[in-house]
């Protein structure tokens, strides 16, 4: 075979004590030929995560290797001593995780924490490792290399901490760089930056990659290749173009029609139903049926192999060739129009004005002792910062309003404000016409029945000791429902939100995460709300779930005329789903307008930076080719 | 519209922990023998034999005599009733004046929080002993006043815990979602915030129940406590203290009681612990 840097051969991993093994990672086949560029794409409980761990040699206690072999530089990892496995992964193979907050020792200065490696695994001195620190950061493009090397982490934005784990990772020199989700923890603009410094390193260091992202857009920009895994089988795998623009694997073309992308053309989102399967549970065919919208019953009986589609491209499915053209497409019929708002809809937030102050330390820090003459004089002086700063904002009926911007740039602060779960310091908050700030706490509660919210993070936003029905009904108690009637309507909501009854008496936990985040839709809706605030509402999500949350909310809204605040920092998402967008940055909104207006002819220089950093599936142009 | 994904299996049945039936159990036994104590000790409490000081174990006397030639499995029995009222009433009185406390400061911080933890800061740097003498001193001793000296002198480590995980659930979506109900503070505190700050309580409580068993015994030993010749487990042990050499069965009775009880709590802790989060339920 040709020269490569990392070759997978049947590689299957189980996780768990002998009765009980999981097994994570079936019959996996991976190539990366050297000077080329490898992207994993899955949805989580793909495996992807132990793919790189078991490249590495750094699989926890609890997980065998139970066939295949990894072979690095053309030497078999796991047949290796110990001696010579640490000598592999310290010269050969480098790894950048995913959170550049956690990954970097807090107390230890950045230098330092570069420099370590290099005089362990490199046998250089303190001087000799310090000169190349510094030439290491210069090569990842930190402009001042001593005063970074000298910094606390705390003192870095992530985008630079992730360049310092960038920089350590090449500090070894290594022949293969594993990435695993390195710039999920980041914003749009920090993330271009990453990937265009991944790029260029690619090209002077004639790198092999590695790379691992739940994010097609991404992957499809940096990969030559791409191996799509699902529930721990490679389903499909070949030349990154010819694979996103010819799916053959109906998971990838489920992938892809589930994918938002930022147009202004209008398609409705077709998810991809159902869950991943109990892995536990033996599958005797191919494991993707129970989802598929093509499956058959020769589907369900037999496994299947990895197969050439003749295209340069393998794929898992039988069917492929004969379904070749045949797009994925589950809601057939669904309406494909989406409803504008009525011109003349009535207002049902208006926000005048609103700023929100943060005072920073303990009530006790803000107060200064000052002695005027011999009398001592306590002054109440609160530092702080504006995280939301004189905002006007209107939503009308019907209408979804998306409010993007980078992380700190307050519009999380706004929204909460908005529904009463932050005060803001100045201004007016006006919903159905009447004011917030000056209501009463009994008017304030009826209030809110007509604002409520959605949150991030399905496994908060649902008490772990209650039942979804518990969850859902607690709403409605509050409204003074009860016995059959409150149980009937908890029946509709969950129904509404398309669980249906069966969930009542499930605990959060036994949930998927596309479940948990329809239980917390239906408790928004419990009190038949006009105006909703997302608050990155299908950021947590996966792809294909996420689909199916939105092309639920966007019906919600066309059934009953809701208004959304729809919070995010995916521009793909709010373009999708949005009427108008507003642009947040430093507690300010800098621009604000219809989405095809925002998309096509943004003015503020801002907007701009962020809709040219969004990461696209792009078909049209080849990823850059190293040149080394 | 989105496909209904599949119900699999409803939600199992949820047998019991093996720590809880285990832990039930035992507590169940010794709450059953301290409450029969009195009728089931083949001697009178305090019949001393002078010529049978310091016995060691035999047919008539099972765990041996103490120093004045008194039965050590008779006082055994009759002192698990003192003994376990200390640890548990003792116990209780510091969880409902901790957690309640714990929870306010934690989930309303500003000053509402200051105040209460610094007045937890002044009452922890007393040294219990002395918090607790004073307490008692100033009064008469009595059974119950020296329960609620000691529960009172743990108060501030429940407050502390519970506002701990009290400011780590508040931050939850779950509480915000509850506030953008407009729940009230009670509902926020004891129906959201406090079924999920238990584990690490219970965990300290079955701890609790311990030292204060102790505490009770070493305020018993200055006399503000179980007055002698009343028998109880941690008075046995404190008296016992310079025979430990020439009759290692007084200690021996009085501390094995004290273990098995100390285990019992343990067991029936950890076994609730498990019993009330839905997350830890046996899947297999």
């Amino acid at each position: 075979m040709a020269d490569l840097a990392l070759n997978v051969r049947g590689l299957s991993v189980s996780y768990g004590s002998d009765g009980d093994r999981v097994r994570v990672l079936h019959d996996v086949d991976m190539q990366v030929a050297r000077g080329r560029a490898l992207g994993i794409v899955g949805e989580s409980g793909s495996g992807k995560s132990t793919a790189a761990l078991a490249v590495l040699g750094l699989l926890d206690k609890g997980a065998a290797i139970d066939a295949g072999q990894v072979l690095v530089d053309g030497r078999d990892l796991y047949a290796a001593t110990a001696e010579e496995r640490r000598r592999l992964r310290g010269g050969k193979v480098s790894i950048v995780f995913q959170d550049p907050f956690t990954t970097l020792n807090p107390a230890i200065r950045v230098g330092r924490q570069i420099a370590e490696p290099l005089m362990m695994h490199r046998g250089m001195n303190a001087a000799q490792a310090e000169a190349e620190t510094l030439r290491l950061l210069t090569e990842v493009g930190i402009a001042d290399p001593a005063r970074m090397a000298a910094s606390y982490p705390h003192q870095l934005s992530g985008g630079m901490k992730q360049r310092a784990l960038i920089a350590s990772a090449l500090g070894c020199d290594p022949d293969l760089l594993i990435l695993d989700e390195p710039t999920t923890a980041l914003d749009v603009t920090i993330e271009a930056q990453i990937l265009d410094l991944l790029e260029e390193l690619r090209r002077t260091r004639a790198l092999s990659i590695l790379f691992i992202s739940h994010n097609l857009g991404v992957v499809s920009r940096i990969c030559d290749d791409i191996c799509v895994l699902y529930a721990g089988r490679v389903v499909e795998q070949g030349p990154t173009r010819t694979v996103l623009s010819q799916p053959r694997h109906p998971y990838t073309k489920g992938l892809l029609a589930s994918l938002p992308s930022l147009s202004v053309e209008r398609r409705r989102l077709e998810a991809i139903p159902g869950r991943l399967p109990d892995q536990r549970q033996p599958q005797p065919g191919c494991i993707f049926a129970a989802r598929c919208h093509f499956a058959q019953a020769r589907c369900t009986a037999e496994p299947q192999a990895l197969a050439d589609a003749g295209n340069g491209t393998r794929n898992r499915c039988w069917r492929s060739e004969e379904l070749q053209d045949t797009p994925w497409r589950v809601e057939a019929g669904a309406s494909v129009e989406r409803r504008p708002p009525a011109v003349d809809a009535p207002t049902v937030v208006d926000a005048r004005g609103v700023a929100r102050h943060f005072r920073s330390g303990s009530f006790i820090d803000a107060l200064s002792l000052r002695w005027q003459g011999w009398r001592p004089a306590v002054a109440y002086r609160p530092h702080g910062v504006r995280a939301v700063d004189d905002v006007n904002l209107t939503i009308r009926a019907g209408e979804i309003v998306g409010l993007v911007g980078e992380s700190g740039s307050g519009k999380t602060t706004l929204g909460r404000c908005l529904i009463d779960l932050v005060s803001p310091t100045a201004g007016d908050i006006r919903i159905d016409g009447q004011s917030l700030l000056a209501a009463s706490r009994g008017a304030k509660r009826a209030l809110l029945r007509n604002a409520q919210i959605i949150f991030q993070n399905p496994d908060s936003s649902l008490n772990p000791r209650m039942t979804v029905a518990q969850i859902v009904g607690r709403p409605l108690d509050q409204i003074g429902a009860s016995g059959t009637d409150r149980d009937r309507r908890v029946r509709e909501l969950l129904d509404l939100v398309r669980l249906g009854a069966g969930y009542a008496d499930r605990y959060p936990h036994q949930m998927s995460g596309g479940e948990k985040q329809r239980v917390g839709i239906a408790r928004a809706l419990a009190t038949r709300p006009k105006f909703i605030v997302c608050d990155e509402a299908v950021s947590a999500l996966d792809v294909s779930v996420q689909a199916s949350v939105l092309n639920l909310l966007l019906d919600l809204r066309d059934a009953f005329g809701l208004a959304y605040l729809f919070i995010t920092h995916d521009l793909s998402v709010v373009s999708y789903v949005a009427d108008r967008i507003c642009v947040m940055r430093h507690g300010k909104l800098v621009e604000e307008g219809a989405t095809a207006s925002i998309l096509g002819a943004p003015q503020h220089p801002y907007t701009t930076a962020l809709l040219a950093a969004v990461p696209r599936v792009r078909l049209a142009e080849a990823p850059v080719r190293p040149t080394a | 519209m989105a496909a209904v994904p599949a119900i699999d299996a409803a939600p199992r049945r949820r047998r019991l922990p093996t720590s809880l039936i285990v832990g039930t159990g035992l507590l169940g036994a010794i709450l059953l023998l301290a409450v029969l104590g009195p009728l089931l000790s083949p001697y009178d409490l305090d019949a001393m034999r002078i010529d049978l000081r310091l016995a060691p174990p035999s047919a008539a006397h099972w765990l041996g005599t103490d120093e004045f030639g008194r039965d050590v499995a008779s006082r055994v029995l009759n002192g698990a009733q003192s003994s376990l009222l200390m640890g548990f009433g003792a116990t209780a009185v510091s969880l409902a004046i901790g957690v309640p406390l714990g929870l306010v400061a934690g989930y309303y911080r500003g000053w509402t929080d200051e105040v209460i933890m610094r007045a937890v800061d002044v009452m922890i740097s007393l040294p219990p002993i002395i918090l607790g003498l004073l307490i008692l001193s100033v009064t008469t001793p009595s059974l119950w006043k020296t329960v609620l000296a000691v529960g009172f002198v743990y108060v501030p480590i429940m407050t502390r815990l519970t506002r701990s995980v009290t400011l780590e659930v508040a931050t939850e979506e779950y509480i915000q979602a509850a506030r953008a109900r407009v729940e009230s503070g009670w509902y926020i505190l004891f129906r959201e915030i406090l079924p999920n700050a238990w584990p690490p309580i219970i965990v300290e409580s079955a701890l609790r129940v311990t030292f204060a068993m102790l505490l009770a015994a070493a305020l018993s030993f200055l006399g503000l406590g179980v007055q002698p010749p009343a028998s109880d487990w941690g008075l046995m042990i404190a008296e016992a203290r310079p025979f430990v050499t020439q009759a290692p069965w007084i200690v021996g009775g009085a501390g094995t009681a004290l273990c098995v009880t100390v285990i019992a709590i343990n067991l029936f802790g950890d076994g609730l612990r498990e019993a009330l989060d839905p997350r830890l339920s046996r899947r297999r």
